[in-house]
């Protein structure tokens, strides 16, 4: 009896937390100051990945045990290419607990938006909502962005 | 490159696992939860592809479903197989070695990751890999 009920405390726990995870992923959040964290700035890891040429790059952090990190990277690859002033970089993190600390990188796959300077706009945990994130990023983008879909 | 699986097996698999900790749970009878240990093992040790859920899915479910391009990496599927083998190992121990309340939280615990997995597509022990990564890195870097 009591494990009947433990059994459905878990599946409704399991559930609740699923529809909670559900409306959060791929949602745009607030950039966190993680550049302004230490003196040091942006971790050399991101100044390296990003393209300073764009005016946003989208830094893919992933890991190698992650299934939504490749449909996350098929999906900011394509974005990048049709989007002027649009870059995108995956850095993997699975052997870099430290990088992961400082970016504050709780799960993969979490995508981070940077100006060229390496300073963060905005972070998007899970697989990303295209029209969202282009939403947001409106107007970091040259005019012309905001042309496309 | 024909590696990876189809993603939808490693949800049959997800429910089938649900199933089976539930009725370990209803039941209390550990050898049926040491079975499903073993399963956890093999999963995790050769791969998803040599679980017993396969065959099955194969057999029953695939030929009803539309077939997919999509491919799922192996190497997360094996790591989450790996976390529900140790919850499962625990549970066990806690069951036939009469401490019921270890072996009930942790069997609860492994049912709550498979149905995030089954019901949601969550894989938990794939997420929270990062997490294990920086614990177990603690000396990793000066304190910031």
């Amino acid at each position: 009896m009591t494990g009947a009920l433990v059994a459905l405390g878990a599946l409704v726990v399991a559930a609740a937390a699923g529809l909670l995870i559900k409306a959060r992923s791929g949602r745009v959040r607030a950039g966190r100051d993680t550049a302004g964290r230490d003196a040091a700035g942006p971790p050399a890891e991101v100044l390296a990945a990003l393209d300073p040429a764009a005016a946003v790059t989208l830094v893919q952090f992933s890991t190698t045990f992650c299934a939504p990190c490749r449909h996350t990277r098929v999906l900011l690859a394509d974005l990048a290419e049709r989007t002027p002033g649009l870059a995108h970089a995956d850095i993997d993190l699975t052997d870099r607990p430290e990088l992961a600390r400082r970016m504050a990188v709780l799960r993969t796959p979490t995508t981070v938006a940077v100006d060229p300077a390496g300073a963060e706009i905005l972070r998007v945990s899970g697989v990303p909502r295209r029209d969202e994130l282009l939403a947001a990023l409106r107007e970091r983008l040259p005019a012309q962005a905001s042309d496309l879909r | 490159m024909p590696t990876g699986v189809d993603p939808r097996g490693p949800r049959f698999t997800a429910w089938a696992t649900s199933a089976v900790l539930v009725a370990v749970l209803v039941t209390g009878w550990w050898p049926l939860l040491a079975a499903q240990a073993a399963v956890f093992a093999v999963g995790a040790i050769l791969g998803p592809r040599f679980s017993p859920w396969t065959p099955v899915f194969r057999a029953v479910v695939a030929p009803r479903l539309r077939p997919t391009e999509e491919r799922e990496d192996e190497a997360p599927l094996r790591f989450a197989q790996g976390v529900g083998l140790a919850f499962a190992l625990a549970g066990t121990l806690g069951y036939a070695l009469g401490a019921p309340v270890l072996g009930m939280a942790a069997t609860a615990l492994a049912l709550a990751a498979a149905f995030l997995n089954a019901a949601f597509g969550f894989c938990l022990g794939c997420q929270v890999y990062l997490l294990i990564n920086r614990l177990s890195n603690k000396e990793v870097g000066t304190a910031r």
